[in-house]
């Protein structure tokens, strides 16, 4: 039987809000995608784009970013900053091939546990549609084919 | 170039400037960046469509304000490189004394004449031929041809790609990259004391050679240079590999001129464009 | 040595013919740039009279980037994995002996104390047809270095242009072995043997014995500060020579749960080369890390190898961001040599 392809998603999510709201829906036993990794981190404002270019080079097929609401940062202006940067790096990201598809944004609140679980489902549905992103892996072939084979990415 | 040289050797004995920083010709009658410590030595001072360098990257190694003022030689849009730059709190306009020259665009290969196809690629797309602002202006600038814009042709194939063929376009470039660190090395507006690149701890950019690690050091090059990149082109030009390093710094130039209406390296007095925000940037990509 | 002569339709077959009998052959590209598999297949490159590549061939002998070996975590246990080498046979076509003399000289530094497998073995698996060069320009010495257009040293066959076709000379017995197993392309040349042409130039643009001996004796010297003065500290100058073979080795991240043991390219231009652990850094600022770059090449490496750690290519000087002329300061070194002796 051929294995289904379960995406890998690495998710980044503010301590202060995303954080708490993706807790928020485990503690009101919301049923949600299992695919995600989230990384906590203190605030959208921290998340540099290098990040989400070391989890795409790490295996990951899709990846969100999430923080507060505007207005609603525990440090003011975190996310007003993210978003202006997001806004750039969104577009040099497409105008490169990682299109938006496998890289997604969104805000949710420490209140909002079901937002979350539509945004986790979502995303995941996306990326389960677009595939395994190996065309980013097979970049690393020069080096990493033995290891590559034994992982099993289509080569 | 008579008038250069004037000016420079004024420049310096009337205590203007401690030194110049500005071009010489070689025996291959190129011109390179040449430092004129003295009066004697502004007499080695040249300009003419062979200067291709920005020597704006210069004043990161030599600024030093109790020395005394920075003479600098800019062509139109090297100067871009210092509203940048002062933009940013790296040097003072009150530390340089301007050169300002006029300029009928610089030649691509110097080993052959001015000529429409043997000119670089950001000529192509110049609209100043005449310096802003500046200390002193010298030479005269002519009208020239210009040929087509390959960039822009270039820019224009990728946009109508897939996203999968974009990347392969990339993957095929960055297989090329030797990771010579010369486009960072070159560029007026890579001063970091200690790139991200050369960080082992952790380390964000991975040192080896792979085209996954090549892919991952261009694009947070790019992105580093995002609103700031002044256009100068000097990447594309030291690129032993001759990947189009530029084409991704002019797509972000064009998202900071389509999301912001900022345009980068043209005022000094205008706060940088990823140092700020407004509570009204768009948002519409995020869920 | 065994003279034979190839068309140069015959070559271009020959290359096809290697491809398909799973050679791995390398030219130069389209562009002239560049040493790859994917060369250009008209064979156009097989001229004599064009500049060398902006890149030279080392690329293919000493990789940019190479796996040493795998590791991974099992349960406490270290997992180790050999590298994969390409081990096919390869052929190296179009280099000037400016490219070919690099190998026998790197061969010293990479069988000096420890023997570097990954280059022996990829220099044992290759046949380097090298070819006369007819090319000069401001930037090119290889006189000067104790080489000249019709050096043989590192070929394993050597074309000289004749007409539409080639005189191949055969140099060492691998390439013996390799026109007698591919002899259908070739043909008996009855012509006379062919004469060395002179070099472009008869006077040496420098002396290097006494720019030898000004560097044993001129550590420090003025000269270094305004050689290095407009350096960038980049490291084309290093990457695209021939001969420059410095490395790091780090460990990386690999796949998703192993990690790689990495050879890869460094740079003596660059401020972390030196770097100590302590923050210390004894090469410091550009002007003595381009005095390190002139002196490994003419002092250093001949101090311990007897050989020059470079072959008078150019590519440095015609690359370098700020045109700085290697030549021009050999030059410069050889003039204050000679009138400090005087």
């Amino acid at each position: 039987m051929e294995e289904k392809f379960e995406p890998k998603i690495v998710a980044f999510v503010c301590n202060w809000c995303t954080y708490t709201g993706a807790d928020l829906a485990g503690t009101s036993r919301l049923k949600q995608q299992p695919n995600a990794r989230l990384i906590r981190v203190p605030c959208t404002g921290r998340i540099d784009p290098v990040f989400i270019l070391k989890a795409f080079e790490s295996g990951a097929d899709g990846v969100l970013v999430s923080g507060c609401h505007p207005g609603d940062c525990h440090y003011n202006a975190g996310n007003f900053h993210a978003r202006r940067r997001w806004i750039m790096f969104r577009e040099l990201a497409e105008f490169t091939g990682i299109d938006s598809s496998r890289l997604h944004f969104s805000w949710v609140s420490a209140s909002e546990g079901k937002k979350w679980v539509d945004v986790i489902d979502g995303v995941t549905e996306t990326v389960r549609q677009k595939g395994p992103f190996d065309q980013y892996r097979k970049m690393a072939r020069n080096i990493e084919l033995p290891i590559m084979e034994e992982e099993g990415v289509e080569i | 170039m008579d008038q250069l040289r004037s000016v420079c050797r004024q420049a310096i004995s009337e205590n203007k400037a401690a030194f110049i920083i500005g071009y010489t010709e070689d025996k291959h009658h190129h011109l390179k960046p040449f430092i004129a410590h003295n009066v004697e030595e502004t007499e080695k001072l040249t300009f003419n469509c062979n200067a291709v360098n920005n020597l704006a990257v210069f004043i990161h190694r030599f600024h030093n304000p109790s020395q005394g003022k920075i003479g600098i030689v800019l062509k139109p849009c090297d100067l871009k490189a210092i509203n940048a730059l002062v933009q940013e709190n790296r040097v003072k306009r009150e530390d340089l004394y301007v050169i300002g020259v006029n300029c009928s665009g610089v030649v691509k290969d110097q080993n052959k004449e001015f000529s429409k196809e043997n000119t670089q690629i950001k000529c192509r797309s110049c609209a100043s031929k005449t310096p802003a602002w500046f200390d002193v202006v010298v030479g005269e600038s002519a009208e020239f041809e210009l040929p087509e814009d390959d960039m822009a042709i270039l820019m224009k194939q990728i946009d109508e790609m897939t996203p999968e063929q974009r990347l392969e376009f990339w993957n095929a470039e960055f297989e090329k990259c030797l990771k010579c660190y010369a486009c960072r090395e070159v560029c007026p507006m890579c001063y970091c004391e200690q790139c991200i690149a050369d960080k082992t701890e952790p380390r964000w950019i991975e040192s080896s050679s792979t085209t996954r690690a090549n892919f991952t050091w261009n694009m947070i090059r790019a992105f580093h240079q995002a609103g700031r990149c002044i256009g100068c082109g000097e990447c594309d030009r030291v690129c032993p590999a001759d990947i189009p390093l530029s084409l991704l710094n002019r797509k972000m130039g064009m998202v900071a001129f389509k999301e912001f209406g900022y345009r980068h390296g043209t005022d000094m007095n205008a706060p940088t464009l990823i140092g700020t925000f407004s509570t009204s940037d768009h948002e519409e990509f995020i869920r | 040595m065994k003279l034979m002569k190839i068309e140069k339709g015959n070559l271009s077959k020959l290359m096809e013919h290697l491809k398909k009998d799973n050679f791995r052959v390398i030219g130069v590209t389209p562009d002239g740039k560049r040493f790859s598999e994917k060369f250009d297949e008209t064979l156009n490159f097989m001229q004599s009279d064009t500049p060398p590549t902006s890149i030279s061939f080392k690329e293919h002998f000493f990789l940019k980037t190479e796996a040493l070996f795998y590791y991974k975590n099992n349960n406490g246990a270290i997992d180790l994995k050999e590298p994969v080498i390409d081990e096919r046979k390869t052929v190296v076509i179009g280099a000037r002996p400016c490219d070919t003399a690099s190998l026998p000289i790197l061969s010293k530094v990479f069988n000096w104390d420890y023997a570097d497998d990954f280059f022996n073995r990829r220099v044992e698996n290759s046949i380097i047809i090298g070819m006369k060069c007819n090319y000069q320009d401001d930037y090119c010495f290889c006189n000067e270095v104790g080489l000249s257009q019709n050096s043989e040293k590192g070929s394993d066959i050597f074309l000289i242009p004749d007409g539409d076709a080639f005189i191949a000379k055969t140099i060492t017995d691998k390439g013996n072995k390799f026109i007698e197993e591919f002899a259908i392309f070739f043909e008996e040349y009855t012509g006379n043997p062919p004469a060395e042409n002179k070099n472009g130039h008869d006077e040496k643009k420098f002396d290097y014995e006494s720019v030898k001996k000004w560097l044993d004796n001129n550590f420090e010297h003025k000269f270094w500060d305004e050689a290095g003065e407009t350096c960038l500290s980049c490291g084309q100058c290093a990457f695209v020579c021939p001969t420059c073979h410095c490395f790091d080795i780090v460990d990386e991240q690999c796949g998703t749960c192993a990690g790689v043991r990495a050879k890869n390219w460094d740079a003596c231009q660059f401020s972390l080369f030196t770097k100590h652990a302590s923050g210390h850094n004894p090469r410091d600022s550009r002007e003595k890390r381009y005095r390190q770059r002139i002196s490994h090449k003419f002092k250093y490496y001949n101090d311990k190898f007897s050989e020059i750690l470079c072959t008078g290519c150019g590519r440095c000087s015609r690359g370098c961001p700020v045109s700085t002329d290697i030549l021009e300061l050999l030059e410069e070194i050889d003039q204050i040599a000679h009138s400090t002796t005087n």
